[in-house]
């Protein structure tokens, strides 16, 4: 019986057999030794090829941030494959795959649920020895793949995680994040604010309730007060609520002059289309701290003018830098849409996956993960980036971007003017500001 | 090793198949694309849906809000751990159990108040409340939306050996046990009288009731028990991956499970444990083996609807339904072959009494007893008296409020006005439980059988009511144990003459067997008092014979008060004769005196008028 | 924010998002009182009249054909189901019928999400329904009063249709006793056909009604139905007045609760249907003894 099982799934029933038959004897005591098994190393690096497990809302009310976040993760596989000419501009030491090695995956739904993110992923880790697995559109759903990930000695990086504690007070060695959060929208935003709408203003902030929301709203309220706004009122509004005409009255009724909408997903696209409903957009001015990718299609143009908006990326940046150009054309050629924030994560997360580990020179964790913390600094679709090492979270550009008026759109997606783009040392905390411990590396 | 008896072996049977499955699952699960995770997940479904069972399957009580405990199990057993309170993980369980079973106490004793789909919609509110206090006002402790990461795996000191969960098989290994022990555990509470009582409350609790169970203690005791087990799977949740997570408390988890047990098979506490390998497993296969996509879930919603239109009694029921197809059980005809034999009585057969005849005064003494519905008046001032071992008839039109009279003697309505002694004491108001437990017990005009049991069965939830009182919580000696209880089954059923029909389920009876069983069971709680509304009602003349006869047989230990429209049985068993009319009493006197009476042959001839 | 003109502009606020509860919430009861079925695709069914709407609105432009559209497709939608998979489910236990209602929910979700993807449709209120207008002590939007309007009349229909046609005779003796009907020679069957329909094309309609002011995505229904159980129970299970009252109820409740705090608006509509049952276990409305 053990014979076979080492023939048939070689790894894992070493796990599977020393696990089950000693009961868990195994104690962590192997020391730094290079080669020492660890997760899914040696295991899932052995073969021609390396698979990577991605979980990402295939259905439910994030269904399409999800999605976008897929495509970037698999256009990311396929110029790896490929060798293709933009990926090798952000890891310039791939020629082929990573590592010579072909990346396979598999793609599970969520549901943007922790616990089914957690049941798909753990499945990916030992039936397909998965050495990397990603993918996030929620913090909650990040958070929990952050303690997988480090648990289980395998590389996590999340899709779109907007809460503070990713690489905050919920880091982890094994996590790194692309993506902006909270503190980076708001302290990227709240000078372009004050410098487009002006001082003292009164706010009425929608807020939903659950931890990102809260956070989120704490930020603005903390980075504007310096420019003498104040907040009228904060209409804490259940999360997924379809109907939000009790909260809007009361917005409406506070006699502010910005009305900050920190719904994220189906909760902004309703929310919005509803304060518009209210009459609420025609007297005050929207401001979204932490954008959903889509909520301009998905509300139309006419409602998103003059809406200011932070996010991690626009496609039309596309127009000042090579590497987003070609990004955005070969994303567009694939998939026939220009790509959201999402996707650009996607494709970065995987790109720089593929660099650190080409710069380890191996796919051992630990050494990948000290190639990632060299803070090595590549160009990319955003700029010029890289990973802090105290926290494992992307230094990279802040975009803040305006809704266009209908009228003055070049095409149908062209939404927004890109009004800033802040850079991102300048915005992050000390790293240590949200007690981030990363834990060890084995 | 060899098992003392071929008896003990088939009772634990099930439990050393289980104990084989969980054994032999390590080595089989890879061949079926089954990981460690995997396994592990489906024993907390499993052990989450045992308590479920006990509350859904056998108490018949489905709730839509067992998130709202497995959630309150979860983060209390996450808490105690992640913030360095508790250091052992076994003592963090058990106070999340503990607690989780407190909250169920809480929420039971307002939800089960109610019972079919409002108890499902309390019971739903109370999860929704509970995840919003979780999610909101307590969000710096349950860490909101984000949940608890870094709970603890148990490590255990045995001596110099030092034994560490952690995740992959030894995970599996340390929950397969608290499954097994979970599984052991709950045999022995479906077992024990508790669990026949629950059986009851789930087949007609209205009869359980009048039998003397206090059956809201019960079904407070199922829902506890329910929530222990949803609390301690929430911990072993959090504990078994490291993480628990805030949709603990969702809708989605209450309604996944009720899910899986009824795809599984609810009343057999594994099915939901077999839903649940089937739920998880095709999530995987359609997702990752077939490469669905996002329509996986659109194939799931139509393997779910199939399954559910076409699997009756879920996987479990449909296998033990193949199972008895195949080895069909010992042939009942013999027992028909007896009932059409002259009844093989003759010897004197005794039912039980539980106050024997010895105190002087009434049995049974009524004074000025109305009662009121709106504008109607059911019954009006009605005096009544009944001496102690005496047969009494209450015959009277249709319509002249007998069975209102009857059901206020027996607590199952409360009167408007007036007052019941019952062996001198006041029984007003006291309720159909109470009524029974002192001795005051009626068989009903119509059937009230436990449907789905067998003729013993039947019997032995009436036995127990009476050596048990009206509740207890012995959940651990099983139901066979009860000092008495089985030979006062026998007693019983050799009096109504179902010996041989015995094993038998209800269903399957003859009307004029059903008759006898119905009046076994108020016999089997051993009245002193017996109320018997219309016995021989629909019986052929035969049956009526025999009826009679046990009527009469089973009057020499108790008094005895019947309903009936059969004059002339009611005249020659009874010693008095008491007659109703409009809701008062319009005569009373011996059947000679009553055949005579000018009043009562008005108010029949008058009946017959008006109609 | 407690004043007197915010009092009295969420008062008739609770009062507009209650008519559009109670619109949907009418499909549910109904069906419920008549087949015994809690109907769970109540919500998907919801959910498919606002894409039948939007399909609809795409081809003609038109809301009122839009409305129709949503409505008829719906009802011909329930007609299906219950011909192939709820009647075989009338005499077996309620969970089983609960959970296959579930199921038929998840598939037409799915079936949605495929042909339409997960990305919000929008449909837009009747042009001349656009804007606000002003009340005096509030400012509202034009379309959530058309909305009342449209809701009373509605309700006023269903009203008639059950209370004044033979029709409607049988079918509120099917929800006092369904036995009596086929005692009295009507074909049970079609009786409970045709209610499933009906059921079925209120929570269309409302799906259109709704679609211009709630997205139409294919995850709307799951929202609302939870809150749509919720009235119905306030108001007395199988109950068509019940529901009305419920759904105008549960719409103050929220609004109300919002004045305090907003974050527990949707919680105290559990909590106060928990109170609702500990002091009137049949809801408001409803028929004691039917559970």
């Amino acid at each position: 019986m053990d014979e076979h099982h080492r023939n048939d799934t070689d790894g894992m029933s070493r796990r599977a057999v020393l696990g089950g038959l000693a009961g868990g004897l195994l104690l962590p005591t192997f020391a730094a030794a290079e080669d020492a098994p660890i997760g899914t190393y040696p295991a899932g690096a052995t073969g021609d090829s390396v698979f990577v497990g991605i979980t990402v809302p295939l259905t439910g009310a994030y269904a399409a941030q999800g999605q976008d976040v897929r495509k970037g993760f698999e256009l990311a596989v396929e110029h790896l494959n490929t060798g293709n000419e933009l990926i090798r501009k952000l890891s310039p030491l791939t020629k082929r795959g990573v590592l010579g090695k072909t990346v396979s995956f598999g793609v599970a739904d969520s549901e943007a649920k922790p616990n089914t993110a957690i049941q798909a992923q753990s499945r990916f880790i030992t039936q397909n020895k998965a050495i990397m697995i990603a993918g996030s559109v929620s913090s909650a759903v990040a958070v929990a793949l952050n303690k997988l990930a480090q648990r289980e000695k395998v590389i996590y990086l999340p899709g779109i995680s907007g809460s503070n504690d990713t690489t905050g007070k919920d880091c982890v060695r094994y996590g790194f994040r692309t993506c902006f959060y909270g503190y980076t929208a708001a302290a990227a935003l709240a000078p372009v604010l004050a410098r487009e709408i002006g001082h003292n203003k009164k706010v009425a902030y929608l807020t939903p309730d659950y931890t990102f929301g809260h956070t989120v709203q704490q930020s603005v309220e903390a980075f504007t007060k310096g420019f003498g706004w104040t907040t009228a009122t904060n209409q804490v509004a259940p999360l997924g609520a379809p109907d939000f005409s009790t909260f809007l009255l009361n917005i409406a009724n506070s006699g502010a002059d910005i009305f900050v909408d920190i719904g994220f997903g189906a909760d902004a696209v309703n929310s919005v289309k509803q304060a518009k409903q209210f009459g609420i957009l025609d007297k005050m001015k929207l401001v979204v701290p932490y954008n959903t990718p889509f909520l301009a299609q998905q509300v139309g143009a006419q409602l998103m003018q003059g809406v200011y908006a932070s996010s991690d990326f626009w496609w039309t940046y596309s127009e000042q830098n090579e590497i987003a150009r070609m990004f955005v054309a070969a994303f567009e050629e694939k998939y026939h849409y220009k790509p959201e924030f999402g996707a650009d994560d996607g494709y970065l997360q995987f790109a720089f996956w593929a660099d650190a580990v080409e710069r380890a020179g191996t796919f051992y964790p630990p050494a990948v993960i000290k190639a990632y913390e060299a803070e090595v600094r590549r160009p990319s679709t955003v700029g010029e980036v890289y990973f802090r090492a105290a926290d494992h979270q992307l230094v990279r550009p802040i975009f803040v971007l305006r809704g266009k008026a209908p009228a003055a759109m070049k095409g149908p997606d062209d939404y927004y003017d890109i009004v800033e783009l802040t850079p991102g040392a300048s915005v992050m905390q000390p790293p240590t500001l949200f007690g981030c411990k990363l834990g060890p590396y084995t | 090793m060899r098992l003392a008896s071929s008896d003990v072996r088939r009772r634990i049977l099930p439990e050393l198949a289980l104990a084989l499955v969980l054994l032999l699952a390590p080595l089989i699960a890879p061949w079926v694309g089954f990981t460690a995770d995997l396994l592990s997940r489906i024993l907390v479904w499993g052990l989450f849906g045992i308590g479920f069972d006990i509350l859904f399957g056998y108490t018949g009580l489905l709730s839509f809000g067992q998130a709202a405990v497995f959630g309150v199990g979860g983060f209390i057993t996450a808490y105690l751990l992640t913030n360095g309170l508790i250091d052992s993980v076994l003592v963090a369980l058990l106070l999340g159990t503990l607690a989780a079973a407190a909250a169920g106490v809480l929420i039971g004793l307002l939800a089960l108040r109610r019972t079919g789909i409002y108890f499902a919609m309390i019971t739903l509110a109370f999860a929704e409340m509970f995840f919003f206090i979780e999610n909101s006002p307590l969000a710096a402790f349950t860490g909101g939306e984000n949940g608890l990461p870094g709970v603890a795996s148990p490590r255990f000191a045995l001596g110099g050996f030092v034994l560490d969960i952690r995740s992959g098989w030894s995970m599996y290994g340390f929950l397969a046990v608290c499954f097994f022990l979970g599984y052991v555990l709950a045999r022995r509470i479906v077992a024990s009288s508790v669990g026949r009582v629950l059986i009851a409350i789930r087949d007609n609790p209205l009869r359980a009731r009048a039998l003397g169970h206090a059956i809201g203690a019960y079904k407070l005791a199922a829902f506890t028990i329910a929530a222990a087990y949803a609390g301690l799977a929430g911990g072993l949740l959090g504990v078994m991956q490291g993480y628990m997570p805030p949709e603990a408390f969702t809708f989605d988890t209450s309604g996944q499970l009720v899910m899986q047990t009824v795809i599984g098979g609810a009343g057999s506490l594994i099915g939901p444990l077999v839903g649940a390998a089937i739920w998880l497993w095709l999530r995987d296969v359609l997702q990752n083996t077939l490469g669905l996509g996002p329509a996986w879930k659109l194939v799931l919603g139509l393997v779910f609807v199939l399954l559910v239109t076409f699997l009756r009694r879920g996987v479990v029921g449909g296998v033990q339904l193949a199972w008895h197809r195949l080895r069909p059980p010992p042939e009942p005809v013999a027992a028909a072959v007896v009932d059409a034999s002259p009844r093989a009585e003759v010897v004197e057969l005794h039912a039980p009494v539980r106050h024997p005849l010895r105190e002087n005064g009434p049995a049974l003494e009524v004074t000025g007893l109305s009662k009121r519905y709106g504008g109607l008046l059911a019954n009006s001032d009605i005096a009544f008296t009944v001496e102690r071992g005496e047969l009494r008839g209450v015959i009277g039109p249709n319509g002249a409020g007998k069975s209102t009279f009857f059901k206020m003697l027996t607590g199952e309505v409360a009167p408007s006005a007036g007052q019941i002694l019952f062996n001198g004491q006041d029984i007003t108001g006291h309720g159909v439980t109470d009524v029974c437990q002192r001795g005051l017990s009626k068989s009903y005009q119509i059937n009230q059988l436990f449907g789905r049991l067998t003729v013993r069965q039947n019997l032995e939830i009436a036995v127990l009511a009476e050596r048990r009182g009206r509740f207890r919580l012995d959940l651990w000696r099983p139901a066979a144990r009860v000092p008495g209880a089985a030979a006062r089954v026998e007693q019983v059923l050799a009096l109504v003459d179902l010996a041989a029909r015995a094993d038998l389920p209800v269903s399957v009876l003859a009307y004029g067997e059903k008759r006898r069983l119905e009046i076994g069971l108020a016999l089997a709680t051993a009245p002193s008092m017996l109320l018997l509304d219309e016995p021989l009602a629909g019986m052929s003349p035969q049956e009526r014979v025999e009826t009679v006869k046990l009527l009469r047989q089973i009057g020499r230990d108790r008094t005895l008060v019947v309903v009936e429209h059969d004059m002339d049985a009611m005249f020659e068993l009874a010693g008095r004769i008491t007659v109703l009319c409009e809701g008062r009493v319009l005569a009373e006197g011996t059947p000679a005196e009553i055949q005579q009476s000018r009043a009562v042959q008005e108010a029949y001839l008058g009946g017959v008028h008006a109609a | 924010m407690l004043n007197w003109s915010n009092f009295a502009a969420q008062l008739f606020n609770g009062l507009a998002t209650g008519a559009l509860l109670a619109l949907i919430s009418v499909g549910l009861t109904i069906i419920y009182g008549t087949l015994g079925v809690l109907n769970l695709a109540h919500g998907a069914l919801f959910m498919l009249g606002g894409y039948a709407g939007f399909v609809a609105f795409q081809a003609t432009h038109s809301f009122l054909l839009a409305l129709l559209a949503g409505a008829g497709f719906v009802m011909l939608a329930g007609l299906l189901i219950e011909w192939v998979v709820v009647r075989h489910f009338y005499a077996r236990p309620a969970e089983d019928q609960i959970l296959v209602t579930f199921g038929i929910g998840i598939v037409l979700v799915e079936l949605v999400r495929a042909a339409f993807g997960s990305l919000a449709q929008t449909m837009p209120p009747p042009a001349w329904a656009a804007g606000v207008t002003s009340l005096g002590f509030l400012i509202y939007p034009t379309y959530r009063l058309l909305v009342m309007g449209i809701v009373a009349a509605s309700l006023l229909a269903l009203y008639l249709v059950l209370y004044r046609t033979r029709i409607g005779m049988v079918v509120r003796a099917g929800i006092e006793d369904a036995g009596m009907v086929s005692i009295l020679g009507i074909d049970v069957q079609r009786v409970f056909l045709l209610v499933f329909g009906i059921g079925a094309m209120a929570a269309g309609f409302a799906g259109v009604v709704n679609a211009p002011i709630v997205s139409i995505m294919p995850d709307v229904g799951d929202n609302i139905l939870v809150e749509c159980f919720v009235v119905v129970v306030i108001g007395g299970v199988g109950s068509f007045p019940g529901a009305v009252a419920g759904g105008l109820i549960a719409g103050e409740i929220m609004s109300l609760t919002a004045m305090f705090d907003p974050s527990y608006s949707a919680v105290m509509l559990f909590a106060a249907m928990t109170l609702v049952l500990a002091l009137r276990p049949q809801g408001l409305f409803g028929v004691a003894g039917r559970e």
